[in-house]
């Protein structure tokens, strides 16, 4: 048995650890690689000047497509807005879990799909968007519903669409520098290499190693934060339902639906419930979870089986 | 550094802090007074809206007088309760329509040619969502007040709460002792469901 109240503060705390780390391990590989290339160059500086530049073009990248994350994602599932009357169960369940967390109304919409799925988007609560298919709409009783909806609006209290787009900004950052690492040794192959001594050559083999490995290894402390922000996102799911068989009786549906989901793409894939693009695999071992959105269905219900 | 310049710092941090603490009970308190009225909003939402499920309703349940005369109980009750203000009236005749939903369920579940009727599984669905609504406006006082008052008592939060003399909030009142917070021993035999 497991209060509500500290297994959402501790899905916090472990989401704060992750966050933290990813950070950290960001920042080392951004030092290392631009101190690499400004040694590779034989410049005096640290080579600061480089992440700066990495950092506006990643920036400015996802900057727009998180500004314009509600528009964009709609476009792009071709979604038509919701209905109170076509859609009742949806939109009162929706308007009723807004008025415990205390959020504004989302904007609601609907994509016609027998895949059963829903996310959540927008920069902000003002903003916010929540999108499900007529699959899930239709399938699942008002207390399931429930579970899923109160799953979507935590993700929107809990700003994961901006948090996302900064760490999706922090592994374009380290990815640019090391592209340009990578580049700059393969085509130069030394000619502009100045004398600059040890020190020099050692930063550019520290260089060379960050430059390989940091983007593989930022993209899966990426993924870790997103599986962390999906336990979170159940656990406030509870807090605001108080019933945790709704969402475990749901995820059970969706688990077993095995239907992928046509709009959806891997740009996108993080934002649903469960991931839309599941193959037929049912069983995840250790390494292939590694690379997974969404953490696997038996874990989060049997997490929320802790709570009953 | 100087001694004093370095105390001036810790005092400037200690205002600050004891500031953002005060406001943050401020913020709770009237959040929880907003709370209280939404519970009024929601129950003058349903106090308005049984009347017109009653009459649209009337033709398809004609024959369940007892149905309908605790749809009108509801209603009488709800909307005494908001004429008077009180909130445990007001609680009490929400719980009186949250009653009555799964008696109308099983009228409705035993009788396919209304269980048909658009009518009527629009007014079940309006009544689930009303008591619902009323439901988690409730939660919302519950966890305002929860939170309110953890705080009260937490350090060092009360330090802050004993100066400026704030007080524990009520929340949702509930009686401490009771048969709701006894099991009989008839409830402790496993319910056996004959179909």
């Amino acid at each position: 048995m497991v209060n509500v109240y500290e297994s959402v503060a501790a899905n916090r705390r472990k989401s704060l650890l992750v966050i933290t780390s990813f950070i950290a391990f960001i920042l080392l590989a951004a030092y290392f690689i631009a101190r690499g290339l400004a040694a590779y160059y034989g410049y005096e500086s640290t080579g600061l000047e480089f992440t700066g530049i990495a950092l506006v073009i990643s920036g400015f990248m996802s900057f727009i497509s998180y500004y314009f994350s509600d528009r964009i994602i709609l476009g792009l599932s071709g979604a038509r807005p919701a209905d109170r009357k076509a859609d009742f169960n949806f939109y009162t369940v929706t308007q009723n879990l807004c008025l415990a967390a205390g959020l504004p109304m989302p904007k609601l919409y609907v994509i016609d799909d027998t895949a059963m799925n829903a996310f959540a988007t927008g920069r902000d609560p003002k903003h916010a968007v929540i999108c499900a298919t007529t699959g899930l709409i239709s399938q699942l009783n008002r207390t399931e519903l429930e579970g899923v909806i109160g799953h979507e609006l935590s993700h929107v209290a809990n700003y994961d669409t901006r948090l996302m787009s900064i760490v999706t900004v922090l592994v374009g950052l380290v990815t640019l520098l090391g592209d340009w690492f990578l580049r700059a040794t393969w085509w130069s192959r030394g000619s502009r290499r100045r004398e600059n001594g040890n020190a020099g050559a050692i930063f550019v083999v520290i260089g060379l190693v960050f430059a390989i490995l940091s983007p593989i290894i930022a993209r899966l402390i990426q993924l870790a934060v997103s599986r962390r922000r999906e336990y979170l996102a159940d656990a406030s799911s509870v807090k605001l339902t108080r019933q945790p068989s709704g969402l475990i009786s749901a995820l059970t549906k969706l688990g077993a639906d095995l239907e992928p989901l046509e709009a959806a793409n891997k740009a996108t894939a993080h934002l649903y419930i469960v991931n839309p693009l599941k193959g037929l695999h049912g069983s995840m071992d250790w390494f292939s979870s590694l690379f997974n959105t969404h953490p696997p269905i038996a874990d989060r219900i049997k997490t929320l089986e802790s709570m009953v | 550094m100087n001694p004093i310049f370095l105390l001036g710092i810790v005092a400037i941090a200690v205002v600050v802090y004891v500031i953002g603490v005060y406001n943050d009970f401020a913020t709770a308190k009237t959040r929880i007074k907003a709370s209280i009225q939404e519970i009024g909003n929601q129950l003058k939402r349903q106090a308005d809206l049984i009347p017109n499920l009653e009459e649209s309703a009337k033709g398809y349940l004609k024959h369940e007088k007892d149905l309908f005369r605790m749809l009108t109980d509801a209603r009488k009750s709800v909307q005494s309760a908001v004429s008077s203000g009180d909130l445990g009236k007001l609680s009490d005749a929400a719980a009186k329509v949250a009653e009555l939903l799964p008696k109308i369920q099983v009228v409705v579940e035993s009788n396919p040619e209304i269980k048909g009727a658009d009518v009527v599984t629009r007014l079940m669905d309006e009544l689930r969502d009303t008591s619902d609504k009323v439901m988690y406006a409730r939660r919302t006082l519950i966890d305002l007040v929860a939170d309110y008052n953890v705080k009260m008592v937490t350090f060092p939060t009360n330090l802050v709460a004993n100066v400026f003399g704030f007080q524990p909030e009520k929340g949702l009142d509930t009686p401490s002792t009771g048969t709701h917070l006894e099991v009989s021993s008839a409830e402790t035999r496993s319910p056996k469901v004959q179909l």
